[in-house]
């Protein structure tokens, strides 16, 4: 058996593992060569994703829950009939019963088609409403996201620029993210057949244009700026400034990062 | 190398075996993983370009303001300068494109999404509600949208 194993085959083999090493620059060049010219030429040119870092701020108290900003999503982006990637809730408190001593009675909250098509009269008489309000609802844009966490394959991603994105070619459409995301902000396309959500209009934001819904809000409830470049009279700092800002559901430890003011105690 | 010539022949084939599926793993990553893959992140840098790379529906306010400033002056000095073109005329970006497509005529239902009357709706808003504030079903008999605040 000895007889087999020569300095000379040994030799040979370890020739062998070195040529390979060797040959592995050219091969990576005629590999990237291929792929570069199958590589998208659409996308706009100069975007730094580490010179951003995105964020969007909500005012409850300026939402008049027109729907038009779901609207305008739902067009932008071609989301599927009954999927939203963001939407509205409307929140209605009744007053408590006499004599119970609390300070407030039920909560009840809706959102029919996201409030796509605005919202229909309260069912509740308008005597017995403590308060009423409405709260857009998208993508929190988590710093710690726990789809991402949950992606068995590198499908979404937290951007350098602090979107929170999904790789469609590389998404098994497993539904993991879908279920890990504790704000209900993802849902399972059924047109592509990948997990699908809000990327912050990534496609209009590369390109010096606001998301959908902020171009479109008519009461300027969205607010949408870059932390990074903020220009002359920012709005985003201005509101970060001029307000009390939180955020959703901190006790879980995402790092949420979209800032909400007027929140009542009620919205999750 | 007598030493190694000395090992047993079982030994060196698992060597040797072990050193082969090492590379046909490294081999099938090197070709399988996207160029991109890892440049940022777990996850093909390349994607950010992907996502990116889908066409604008809205074409924003700017766009508006290149041919019609006169129009953007005017609603700037009245209530609803915050309002984008887009808002109530609807999605521009084919008139962008083709200036002869133009916009459809707004009626009644624009005007009433915003300012029909809820008790949902914040305080500061102007709220009608639409049942009893008109018979007719022409708001800009009144008023001039591009100016709530002045009358025809």
């Amino acid at each position: 058996m000895s007889e087999s194993i020569t300095r000379r085959g040994v030799l040979k083999n370890l020739a062998a593992i070195v040529g390979g090493i060797l040959a592995l620059p050219a091969a990576r060049t005629c590999k990237a060569a291929v792929q570069k010219g199958l590589a998208s030429s659409h996308a706009p040119a100069g975007y730094d994703p580490f010179k951003h870092k995105w964020l969007m701020a909500l005012d409850v108290d300026r939402c008049i829950g027109c729907g038009l900003c779901v609207e305008a999503c739902c067009e932008e982006n071609e989301v599927p009939e009954g999927h939203f990637r963001t939407w509205i809730e409307r929140y209605v408190v009744t007053k408590p019963k006499a004599g119970s001593g609390e300070t407030r009675g039920e909560t009840m909250v809706d959102s029919p088609e996201g409030g796509k098509k605005g919202f229909p009269e309260l069912l509740v008489p308008k005597e017995e409403v403590l308060k009423s309000f409405f709260v857009p609802k998208l993508c929190n844009l988590c710093e710690k996201s726990p789809c991402t966490q949950v992606c068995p394959v590198g499908a979404t991603f937290d951007a350098p620029d602090g979107a929170v994105l999904i790789d469609k070619s590389y998404c098994i459409g497993c539904g993991f993210c879908v279920q890990a995301c504790p704000y209900g902000c993802r849902f399972f396309n059924p047109v592509t057949r990948t997990a699908d959500k809000c990327t912050l209009c990534y496609h209009r934001i590369t390109r010096g244009l606001k998301p959908a819904c902020v171009e479109i809000c008519p009461s300027q409830a969205r607010i949408f700026g870059d932390l990074k470049n903020p220009v002359p009279d920012d709005p985003l700092q201005k509101f970060i400034s001029a307000n009390k800002v939180e955020t959703l559901k901190q006790y879980l430890g995402t790092g949420p990062r979209v800032a909400y003011a007027g929140l009542d105690e009620e919205v999750r | 190398m007598p030493r190694m010539l000395q090992l047993p022949p079982q030994i060196i084939r698992l060597v040797l075996l072990t050193i082969g599926i090492v590379c046909a793993f490294f081999t099938a990553r090197f070709f399988l993983t996207p160029p991109s893959f890892g440049q940022y992140g777990h996850y093909r840098a390349n994607a950010l370009q992907d996502i990116a790379a889908r066409q604008p529906f809205w074409a924003g306010k700017a766009s508006c303001l290149e041919c019609h400033p006169s129009h953007a002056q005017k609603l700037a000095q009245g209530e609803h300068k915050g309002l984008s073109c887009e808002t109530c005329h609807g999605p521009g970006q084919a008139h962008v494109v083709n200036p002869a497509e133009k916009l459809p005529k707004l009626n009644i239902s624009m005007c009433v999404r915003c300012h029909q009357a809820s008790p949902s709706r914040p305080k500061w808003l102007h709220q009608i509600n639409v049942h009893n504030h008109y018979t007719g079903s022409v708001c800009t008999e009144c008023h001039v949208p591009h100016q709530p605040n002045e009358v025809p």
